[in-house]
């Protein structure tokens, strides 16, 4: 990290990431609650296809605070001959990827991310950014599924989306794209907090 | 394009009010919801917090709306997926009437009012809805259900107690309104009413109104110049006029006015435009019923000056007790409103005395006890008292002493004057046995407990009914403590106790007859109070001490609370607490029919259905009785 600095010191950064650096002068009482869809699990290979967000302030979602959209991969879509037909049907704003990850960190601030195994979509945010000449997140991320581990005190097993929601009773229904996963998430993030007492 | 907003309008859309909008105008409301997760048990809002900024909708889980008054929580609704609530935003500007609270862990939709506002004034049958959901004032459960989907959940309008007997009295108005014809003339009716210093004239068609104009109408439409003083009635009348029934309550008139945005009511014959009309009600009449309740009767008291005045005041609540009676107000909620002016009245007693004694050479503790102890006396019944004065330098103890007896005599003598009779057992704080110093009444009050029986001739169980009247807190809770600390392991006590309360004559003979009493002056009734609600009395009483519920002397409440305290016998206690009223109302009846005590009941003036119902009442003693000894193991003594 430090070296990366360093190499970087020079370095002349895109306007929307000088913003997004600058913002961490503060402290942020906003959460983030992120998924992304993405084409496979390599973070070097494979590309993100959309994002679902919505933010949390106060313990409450704010449901017109959101971010979603959907990433046009044309090359990767080319390369795998895969047809763009849910693209077309989608109502999702469509955005290429540059476009969508600008307005996603815009969108971010300096807030803390949440997600469910949020390591992986924190490295393919982060391949994505290095693809348009910026450093890595800043951002604190929280993993829902560490909370719940650390909640029911096990280490040797992994909760999925679904097993959560099982546990927590929430309707299953709603996971069909990221924005869903993402308020599923939201919802359990919100019960984690509360019984592990986090301020 | 929000795919959850979406989400959250297809849910709504299901519900009323929501119903009504288009899936357009609920995504867009959808947008701006808030979302949050409730623990179980966790508040929404509470009763006296401020106004949220927001109404709420249940998505998932189950919120109670409650009141908590005394020990009773009383529950008023419960609010599944779907229901709204929190809708006094919208409406009035003071706060939450009644807690909101998680029963299970929930999710809920906050929606905020300043986006859902515009959609109300927009659409007629959304306002209509929030409208009825706000105005309609059911206390009856039954009611409740049947409204069930047709209403917001917040309808159900607690009023809280001490206001509760304003709500159901009714209203005394005009019977004598001024009526004018389409065709007259602005400014005769503007004399018409001047002369007769009314704010409003009835405009009728043949005695039916068709209208109505106020002093509003007159300001804003003549004065401002928009009509000429020569215009008829027809031009600036509103109409069509609210009507009401005669006999409307406070209550019904309060929420028609505040529904209909008007000032004046019509009373007519049938409660319709199609009948004759026999008054108006203003506002004004509405401010003047409201000056007439019984926190207006605490503070006349709080303000008077002798025994005489405090009879007068005494009497107005036998009154206000009597209509509430006939107005069917549920018993315990007059028990209520009627021990808090029984107390202020002792407080005024006690108070006067010492204005006229000068101040007390020590800190003392009045205390009240038996029925008003119990907070539970509705007729004049005699007094009970005692009197606690801390401990003070043994060569002042006599003086000190004698203060307290005089300031007792003098109390218990302006007292008799209000119509509460001298004890004729002597239990009142001007007997010097009753009137002691805090370490003497520690002694007697451990001779009773530990010792009890021997020596102690004189232990009544109405001592554990104690009700701080006027004075030292600190006093009274060192007696309390000192209660507390002998029930512990004291068998002997409640065995003394629970042999006691069995001791008491059974109330039907063998053949399920009334046992009556056999001497004059009362021949041929039936005794209610040692018969029936002492039996009752001792019991909870009995329970209450043993299972260490303090602050709650109320037979009622005691029941209540054992209900919850030990809730393998909660059938019986609820029974019993049932029981407690209904024979409690048949004393109260008999006393203000004789302005008595209602002791003994007069067995030939009951219908045979009143028979029926005193009988069944008379029930749940039997399963009391045998669980007091099964629980204190008293069958070889008894």
């Amino acid at each position: 990290m430090m070296l990366d600095w360093l190499k970087n010191i020079n370095k002349e950064y895109p306007d929307f990431w000088k913003t997004y650096l600058a913002k961490f002068e503060h402290k942020s009482k906003r959460y983030v609650v992120f998924s992304t869809e993405t084409s496979g699990l390599n973070p070097d290979k494979d590309v993100i296809l959309s994002i679902g967000s919505f933010a949390i302030v106060n313990n409450k979602i704010h449901i017109g605070d959101s971010f979603e959209s959907i990433l046009l991969q044309y090359k990767y879509f080319h390369d795998n001959g895969l047809s763009n037909e849910f693209i077309l049907e989608s109502k999702m704003k469509k955005l290429s990827e540059p476009e969508a990850i600008e307005a996603f960190i815009d969108y971010i601030g300096n807030a803390v991310l949440i997600g469910h195994h949020v390591d992986f979509d924190v490295d393919m945010i982060n391949s994505a950014l290095m693809r348009l000449d910026c450093g890595r997140l800043k951002n604190e991320a929280l993993d829902i599924d560490v909370m719940y581990r650390k909640l029911i005190d096990v280490n040797d097993k992994q909760f999925s989306l679904d097993e959560l929601s099982e546990i927590f009773k929430l309707p299953k229904s709603y996971r069909k794209s990221p924005s869903e996963e993402a308020y599923t998430i939201a919802l359990l993030f919100l019960k984690l907090k509360n019984r592990l007492g986090i301020k | 394009m929000n795919t959850i907003a979406e989400n959250i309008a297809d849910f709504l859309k299901e519900y009323p009010p929501f119903d009504n909008l288009t899936f357009q105008e609920l995504s867009a409301i959808a947008t701006s919801i808030r979302v949050l997760n409730l623990e179980k048990n966790e508040t929404l809002f509470q009763i006296n917090d401020k106004l949220h900024d927001c109404f709420y909708v249940v998505a998932s889980g189950v919120i109670h709306l409650s009141v908590i008054a005394d020990a009773e929580e009383t529950l008023l609704n419960k609010c599944h997926a779907g229901d709204v609530l929190g809708l006094r935003p919208f409406f009035a500007k003071n706060n939450y009437m009644m807690t909101a609270k998680a029963r299970e862990e929930s999710i809920i939709y906050a929606i905020p009012i300043i986006t859902f506002r515009p959609f109300v004034a927009n659409n007629p049958d959304v306002l209509n809805f929030l409208l009825e959901s706000f105005a309609t004032n059911t206390w009856n459960p039954k009611e409740k259900e049947n409204l069930r989907g047709k209403l917001a959940n917040d309808n159900v309008v607690y009023i809280d107690q001490k206001s509760e007997m304003q709500y159901f009295q009714s209203l005394t108005y005009n019977r004598l309104p001024l009526t004018a014809t389409i065709n007259d003339i602005a400014k005769d009716v503007a004399l018409l009413m001047t002369e007769n210093s009314s704010t409003s004239v009835v405009i009728c068609d043949n005695q039916l109104p068709i209208g109505i104009v106020t002093h509003t109408d007159m300001c804003s439409k003549i004065a401002t110049g928009q009509f000429p003083l020569t215009v008829t009635m027809k031009a600036i009348m509103s109409a069509p006029v609210v009507t009401v029934v005669e006999n409307v309550s406070l209550a019904e008139a309060q929420l028609l006015m505040l529904k209909n945005n008007v000032t004046h009511l019509c009373v007519t014959s049938d409660g319709t435009d199609k009948s004759s009309v026999k008054g108006v009600i203003s506002e004004h009449d509405l401010i003047i019923a409201q000056a007439n309740n019984p926190g207006v009767l605490i503070k006349e008291i709080k303000r008077s000056s002798n025994g005489k005045e405090l009879k007068h005041l005494r009497e107005r609540l036998t009154e206000l007790i009597q209509n509430s009676i006939h107005k069917n107000i549920p018993l315990s909620n007059i028990n209520n409103i009627a021990s808090e002016i029984n107390s202020a009245i002792l407080k005024r007693a006690v108070e006067l005395s010492i204005l006229d004694l000068g101040s007390p050479p020590a800190r003392f503790a009045w205390l009240s006890t038996g029925s008003q102890g119990r907070k539970e006396q509705l007729l004049l019944t005699d007094q009970d008292s005692l009197l606690i004065f801390e401990d003070v330098a043994p060569d002042k103890y006599r003086d000190v002493r004698d203060y307290f007896l005089k300031l007792a005599k003098r109390t218990t003598a302006t007292l008799e004057k209000v119509g509460y009779e001298l004890c004729p057992n002597g239990h009142m704080a001007s007997n010097m046995l009753w009137c002691k110093s805090l370490t003497d009444w520690t002694k007697q009050y451990d001779s009773w407990m530990n010792t009890p029986g021997e020596n102690s001739n004189d232990l009544s169980s109405i001592f554990f009914d104690l009700e701080l009247v006027f004075g030292e807190k600190k006093i009274f809770e060192a007696i309390e403590n000192v209660i507390l600390k002998d029930l512990d392991h004291n068998t002997l006590f409640f065995d003394f106790l629970g042999n006691d309360a069995l001791r008491k004559n059974s109330p039907l003979t063998f053949f399920k007859k009334f046992v009556v009493e056999e001497d004059e002056p009362n021949k041929n009734k039936f005794d209610i109070k040692t018969r029936a609600l002492m039996p009752l009395i001792d019991g909870a009483r009995l329970f209450a001490l043993h299972f260490n519920i303090k602050g709650l002397n109320n037979t009622y409440l005691r029941f209540k609370q054992l209900a919850i305290i030990d809730a393998k016998n909660a059938d019986i206690y609820l029974n019993c607490a049932e029981a407690f009223l209904t024979l409690s109302k048949f004393r109260v009846n008999e006393g203000l029919k004789n302005e008595n005590s209602g002791q003994y009941i007069n067995l030939s003036e009951l219908t045979k259905l009143d028979k029926e119902k005193l009988k069944n009442a008379l029930a749940p003693m039997k399963e009391l009785e045998e669980l007091i000894k099964s629980n204190f193991k008293l069958t070889q003594f008894s």
